[in-house]
């Protein structure tokens, strides 16, 4: 529901859209939904990082796996970063670069395919840098990509097993388990990421650029925010947040009573982020 | 399948044919287009085997290919090359590195390493790459047909997602692979009608790495090797086997094997 083309937001508050918005009210106008829908999006998507998180826990107990992590796309050139992890070096992963087509989990990014191999530790290459970074042994891993709409956004990797080693390989089966689960957490990970992309942007946007006219788009933003017409869409979305919590009756109700309302005042209502 | 019938099969093909024959061939003359993350040229199985290599990069919006000396950045090709090379000992191979290049998407790297292998005519093509995106679809199919009608016997991996991928969903033009848990590459299965037609063994797979070693690996992208490495057999004893030759072959040897096998036809372990 929160999926944005980045290339999108990016020429949406490109230069040209931060002309004055007194100025030009429909860039405005158009202005004003979008900083509305970042700030929802940070609402709606702020508990994503622990959903994550507990479905790495969970999937990575059924796959009797040690340690897991989930890589994301990091700029154009096919880099990863460690976006979440868990296991004993997990703290240590979080932001750590592997570069375009490099080692495993490089591999699976840039080509689509998932692979497991049973004996990385005697691999002298990538996975003994990270190793040796975090004073790890990685020695039977599963990596599996993770895709949204088609992209390959990042890879989600199991490594090591429970108990002591010698560990068994991963088999096909939990090969396919793991694809199930890539595509949960990829759903997860693209609104974590638009989420981002959008805040990113935003705090662009508010602070430290001192760019001619910015400062004056500062302020209206700031009265923006403060306005009770805004307060009120915030309000709405923490109820919609702590609706969709509750169960799947709680969600249809919710469901059909806003389509109900969305139905009869058609086109009147302002806000651009139900639609 | 008995051998009458197997001999009814090569008889349909031009030449004097043994049924069989093809077992004890070592992939002489014939070269593997592996288009992957590279070809560690160093490895002992590989050494002296790798005739071309070559990387793609962008320029201007386009992508061409250079001579390479970069290796594998990966380990996946030197993996694919020497799983062929284990039952084709005497083939050789191309490199045809479109991974690790930054800036190329996946789809649009091996679009073009595909392309550059039919352009040069390269008999036998191995691709264990896939993507799923949807623009992909149609100029995947063009490529392939005209791999099809050059007389290149393309090779790819299904993948092991819930989303269809292509290009290994393609079943004409095209020979897919998905992984089996057996060992025996000669004991391959034919599945007529499914959409990914053959199994070969793709489960703990031993085979060349980075580095001079070796790994034991998991996943399509090894079965479809060593379905590369029986065609390049085939392709020593009868070189002038078409596209849709070759796919009737490996139908007749699966269901050989299946006949002679004491235990059920290997069914894709997706």
């Amino acid at each position: 529901m929160l999926y944005f083309e980045r290339g999108l937001i990016k020429s949406f508050v490109s230069s040209k859209n931060l002309t004055m918005p007194e100025q030009e009210n429909h860039k405005g106008d158009r202005f004003r939904r979008m900083i509305e829908t970042i700030d929802v999006a940070n609402l709606l998507t702020e508990p994503l990082t622990n959903s994550i998180n507990n479905l790495l826990v969970s999937s990575a107990a059924d796959l009797t796996s040690r340690e897991a992590s989930v890589l994301v796309r990091d700029g154009d050139r096919g880099d990863l970063r460690f976006l979440t992890a868990i296991g004993e070096v997990a703290e240590m992963l979080y932001g750590v670069r592997v570069p375009a087509g490099k080692g495993i989990a490089g591999f699976v990014f840039s080509s689509g395919q998932p692979m497991a191999v049973a004996d990385v530790g005697e691999e002298s290459s990538f996975y003994a840098e990270i190793d040796k970074k975090t004073g790890y042994s990685t020695q039977t891993i599963l990596a599996t990509p993770l895709r949204h709409s088609g992209e390959i956004i990042g890879v989600l990797e199991y490594v090591n097993r429970t108990g002591m080693p010698p560990f068994e390989p991963f088999s096909p089966e939990e090969m396919d388990k793991a694809a199930f689960y890539g595509e949960a957490i990829a759903s997860l990970v693209n609104a974590y990421e638009s989420a981002k992309v959008l805040r990113e942007l935003g705090d662009e946007v508010l602070s430290g650029d001192q760019k001619e006219g910015l400062i004056e788009l500062r302020e209206w933003l700031g009265n923006l925010r403060d306005s009770a017409e805004h307060r009120e869409m915030m309000d709405l979305a923490i109820l919609l947040r702590e609706i969709a919590g509750r169960g799947k009756p709680e969600r249809e109700m919710c469901r059909g009573v806003l389509e109900a309302i969305l139905g009869f005042s058609d086109s009147k209502s302002e806000t651009s982020f139900l639609g | 399948m008995s051998a009458v019938d197997e001999t009814a099969f090569y008889s349909t093909m031009s030449g004097s044919f043994k049924p069989g024959e093809w077992r004890s061939a070592s992939g002489k003359g014939v070269t593997v287009a592996i288009i992957d993350s590279g070809i560690d040229v160093r490895h002992p199985d590989l050494m002296s085997k790798v005739m071309e290599s070559v990387e793609a990069r962008i320029e201007n919006k386009k992508v061409v290919f250079d001579p390479s000396n970069t290796g594998d950045s990966a380990g996946h090709g030197t993996a694919c090359a020497g799983i062929v090379s284990k039952i084709a000992p005497e083939a050789s191979f191309a490199s045809i590195k479109v991974l690790g290049a930054g800036g190329l998407g996946d789809g649009q790297a091996f679009l073009a390493g595909l392309e550059y292998a039919i352009k040069k005519r390269y008999r036998l093509i191995n691709l264990s790459l896939g993507t799923t995106k949807p623009q992909f679809f149609a100029p995947l199919h063009d490529l392939l047909d005209r791999a099809y009608q050059a007389g290149c016997i393309v090779v790819a991996a299904a993948n092991n997602l819930p989303q269809p991928s292509f290009p290994s969903v393609f079943s004409s033009s095209l020979i897919s692979v998905v992984k089996s848990d057996r060992s025996d590459p000669f004991n391959f299965g034919f599945h007529y009608g499914e959409v990914i037609e053959l199994t070969a063994p793709g489960v703990n797979v031993r085979t060349a790495w980075l580095n001079g070693g070796y790994r034991n690996l998991t996943g399509n992208s090894f079965a479809c090797p060593h379905i590369v490495g029986i065609i390049a057999l085939l392709l020593e004893r009868y070189p002038n086997l078409t596209p849709f030759q070759v796919k009737s072959a490996l139908y007749a040897i699966a269901r050989e094997n299946q006949e002679n096998a004491l235990e059920p036809p290997p069914f894709p372990n997706k």
